[in-house]
């Protein structure tokens, strides 16, 4: 007996399987920032940076939904000749549960765009501020860039006003630019705008280290991020069944092209600041390695189904080199107090990386050719517009914040601590000592009230 | 006032000495001991750290606090005992302070005095 199946319902259902465990993969990036961040700040500050991270998830989410995907349509449709403004089917996802799947690959990939941020203007940004930041970046500033390049229309793409000037579409596979230079970029802006920490730089301007709390949960945190963008690049391969004529085929080697580009690009890069470290410093640098580790990852976002084993290898190895001398250069020579240097990681890699892609083009078959000169143009002219945009987008949205809320804590509440100044609370609880308030120990014994029973 | 005849030495030491105080202290027979962590200043001169490849100061060091009350072997053999295992040659080996104790209660018998300890 030979079994008639339709293929399609059975492609469907491994391709949207496979989309949600990479989401869920992608959601577990966010307690790889959160560890990460929290890590590279001061003790005293590190409840706002996780107040911080989770707000970017959630009110994230809730703006995206309502808003984000919405605008990512619209920008795609203004951007594309021959397409029609028809802001009703920009927002047909809202009340179609066939359309919430894929709205949901999208938000992953959103939030972790707008989480990038918090790292850079860590310990002096008030709260309220931030959240407003944080919406605009979910509601706009983000969204524009998806709607330019990915889903087959859009200025950037093949479709889209550039696009077919130049003849090709922008090539960012997962997002190096799209995502992570669009945080990064972000995150050099608002961290110019804000100012730096108290302390940050001397009288005379020069830097004076202000070191972060925890090694162990800043490279967990790299782990945990290298772990979910597994989902993230592995996970834009979408389609890993095919239904065709001929039944179902099974895209194993695009899957396996992604995968592999990923690990090498994560460990070239981590190899490459380990050794640069070690002869800048005299020894390996556990964070430079983290940073580096997670460079070689942006490097190759955009790249993983483009480029050779080898140009996956390389083009991780140049971002990895290269965290270390790009984040000197933003504190010493912008004086940007940069905390967790997102721009070295996240914003140079990204355009680095996506503007090599045609150098290192592979075939079909696994073999090397030049992806060509209009190629090569596009990706600079992609790494510009995405560079452009958020750049703009960001000093408007931070202008906003500082008109309706002001960009930084007093004086006095960042010397506490945003943790108490903010939040009202300690995460660590022993190290805060000093003006310490809540329930003490009374001479017979007992507790009593702290300085607010008073 | 300090007819107990009980002592407390009090040794300041780098934190990779414990061990061998420890089994200093076991061989001397005043094994009883109380560890703490602690931060000072000294006559060592300041350590560097550095953050992101760029030096900063670390003005108290860290250490570690052993407490000793001892009684019936010689406070003398308990410090000289110390003094050897924790000794480096460097600046930064720490200090031993002996304490006369007044009086000692063991809690869980009553016991008082020598008894105690």
């Amino acid at each position: 007996m030979v079994l008639q199946l339709d293929p399609t319902p059975i492609a469907d259902g491994v391709n949207n399987v496979w989309i949600l465990v990479v989401c869920f993969l992608i959601f577990f990036m966010q307690p790889g920032f959160a560890l990460l961040e929290s890590g590279q700040i001061r003790a005293k500050n590190v409840g706002n940076v996780l107040m911080k991270n989770m707000t970017d998830w959630t009110v994230g989410v809730l703006v995206f939904f309502l808003l984000g995907s919405a605008v990512s349509a619209i920008a795609g449709m203004l951007t594309t000749p021959g397409m029609a403004l028809d802001v009703g089917a920009a927002f047909a996802y809202i009340n179609d549960p066939t359309a919430y799947i894929g709205w949901f690959f999208g938000a992953v990939f959103a939030m972790t765009a707008a989480t990038i941020v918090s790292g850079a203007v860590a310990g002096r940004m008030k709260f309220t501020a931030y959240v407003f930041v944080a919406t605009a970046m979910t509601a706009l500033i983000y969204p524009v860039m998806p709607g330019f390049a990915w889903g087959g229309s859009g200025l950037l793409s093949g479709a889209g006003y550039l696009g077919q000037a130049l003849g090709v579409g922008y090539l960012d596979f997962a997002g190096a630019t799209i995502v992570h230079m669009c945080g990064g970029m972000a995150g050099l802006v608002g961290a110019k705008m804000v100012g730096p920490r108290k302390g940050r730089f001397n009288q005379r301007g020069n830097s004076q280290p202000i070191p972060g709390h925890s090694m162990l949960l800043a490279v967990l945190g790299t782990l945990f991020l290298a772990f979910g963008w597994y989902g993230f690049n592995v996970g834009t391969q979408a389609t890993v069944l095919a239904a065709g004529d001929g039944g179902l085929t099974f895209n194993g080697g695009a899957l396996g092209q992604v995968v592999l580009n990923t690990t090498l690009g994560m460990g070239a890069g981590a190899v490459a600041a380990m050794i640069v470290s070690s002869v800048w410093q005299d020894k390996p640098d556990p964070l430079w390695t983290a940073n580096g580790l997670l460079a070689g990852l942006v490097a190759v976002t955009g790249a993983v189904p483009h480029v050779t084993w080898w140009g996956g290898l390389i083009l991780g190895g140049i971002a990895g080199a290269l965290v270390l001398p790009t984040y000197r250069w933003v504190v010493d020579s912008l004086k940007i107090d940069d905390v967790c240097g997102v721009f070295a990681v996240h914003g140079s890699a990204g355009a680095i990386g996506t503007i090599l892609i045609p150098f290192f083009g592979v075939t079909a078959d696994g073999g090397y050719t030049f992806l060509g000169v209009n190629q090569l143009a596009m990706q600079v002219v992609g790494v510009a517009v995405v560079g452009t945009w958020t750049v703009l987008a960001t000093i408007a949205a931070f202008k906003a914040a500082d008109v309706l809320f002001g960009l930084r804590v007093a004086e006095e509440q960042e010397e506490i601590g945003l943790d108490k100044s903010e939040h009202g609370v300690s995460v660590y609880p022993e190290f805060t000592g000093g003006n310490r308030e809540g329930p003490t120990v009374s001479v017979d014994g007992g507790t009593t009230g702290g300085p607010s029973d008073d | 006032m300090t007819e107990s005849d009980i002592e407390m030495v009090v040794a300041i030491v780098r934190p990779e000495k414990l061990g061998a105080v420890k089994q200093a202290l076991a061989e001397t027979g005043a094994s009883s001991l109380t560890v703490t962590t602690v931060s000072g200043r000294g006559s060592e001169t300041m350590k560097k750290g550095q953050w992101r490849g760029e030096q900063y100061s670390i003005d108290l060091i860290e250490k570690v606090k052993i407490e000793c009350v001892v009684q019936e072997v010689p406070t003398d053999d308990v410090t000289e005992a110390v003094a050897e295992a924790a000794y480096t040659g460097n600046a930064g080996d720490g200090r031993i302070f002996v304490l006369p104790v007044e009086d000692a209660v063991r809690i869980r018998t009553g016991d008082r005095g020598p008894d105690a300890v």
